[in-house]
């Protein structure tokens, strides 16, 4: 089973479990009208990966030559993701859509840039708080590991760690250069 | 010129053959940075910071705690590198360069030994230090 299907039966059956359908609606009517509901909202459209605040990774995109396309799951970023790219949802590659949360624990792997042909290590950060995007699926685990090496699995839930577990899509941001590609050898 | 090529004999000892020597940065990115965060200071209630264990590697047992907890003695690293990067983190993360460094052996002994209960052993290194 993919992870999406994991994620989509976990959170459908979490939410049936918690929810009844008419407290749901309260809470959605109260939000839209009720002033404390708004607050809550986020002021900024966009949370960026630029360490502003929130435990998320500093990007550090010096990069020559061209970069690609980051809607593709060609993208060279996206060598080891599986999940939602979140410039198809909203966002960017280094970026979460409006009203999600970048996750502050993730998981690190490497990609090599045809354009320079160097590597670099990349920080697969979920975006959470909305449901899936259900654009741009990649499944691409060049160098990702099972999951009892979780620090370098891609099939775990990463908004574990962040306020809301529902996951929306991931970035790839550029956190520096690598001298060893994965998996080391 | 003798300790030139000393250092350099050195140098090319802990390099993998062919290969150019991973820095200990990456090592952190790649196997501690993910929960941790680059900054080594965690995320409160999710993962615990790395700033700040001093007392906790200078308690009983402590310097070994910190070498059988999971995350470390199960990090894809061989003991040398585990070793470098246990002690780089310490150093950097918590100003606690351990005295002496851990050396590969020491850490290929502790990680055969990995903690089974790691909760009750981190609990009692901290009631210690109350």
């Amino acid at each position: 089973m993919s992870r999406i299907d994991r994620l989509t039966e976990r959170a459908a059956r979490a939410l049936a479990r918690s929810t009844g359908r008419r407290s749901f609606l309260s809470r959605a009517g109260g939000l839209l009208v009720g002033g404390a509901g708004l607050a809550a909202l986020p002021v900024l459209p966009v949370v960026r990966a630029d360490g502003g605040g929130a435990r998320v990774p500093a990007p550090n995109e010096d990069i020559e030559g061209p970069e690609g396309d980051p809607k593709s799951c060609e993208y060279w970023r996206h060598c080891a993701i599986d999940g939602f790219a979140c410039a198809c949802c909203g966002g960017s590659a280094t970026a979460c859509p409006p009203g999600s949360e970048m996750s502050p624990v993730t998981w690190v792997g490497t990609c090599r840039n045809p354009a320079d042909g160097k590597d670099y290590l990349i920080s697969y950060n979920d975006c959470c708080g909305k449901g899936l995007c259900g654009r741009c699926q990649c499944n691409r685990n060049e160098g990702e590991r099972p999951d009892y090496h979780w620090v370098r699995a891609n099939d775990i839930n990463w908004c574990a760690g962040a306020k809301s577990q529902a996951y929306h899509c991931s970035v790839a941001i550029v956190i520096g250069q690598a001298t060893e590609p994965q998996p080391e050898r | 010129m003798k300790a030139l090529a000393l250092a350099g004999a050195l140098v090319l000892s802990a390099a993998a053959p062919g290969r150019a020597e991973v820095p200990v940065s990456e090592d952190y990115a790649l196997n501690c940075s993910a929960c941790h965060g680059l900054d080594g200071a965690g995320t409160p209630g999710v993962t615990p910071t790395l700033h700040g264990l001093g007392p906790l590697l200078a308690a009983t047992g402590g310097r070994a705690y910190l070498a059988r907890v999971p995350g470390v003695a199960q990090a894809p690293l061989s003991d040398a590198r585990l070793a470098r990067l246990l002690n780089w983190v310490l150093e950097r993360y918590s100003d606690a360069a351990p005295e002496p460094p851990y050396s590969a052996d020491e850490i290929g002994r502790l990680r055969s030994a990995p903690l089974r209960d790691t909760r009750s052993a981190r609990e009692a290194l901290v009631a210690e230090i109350r």
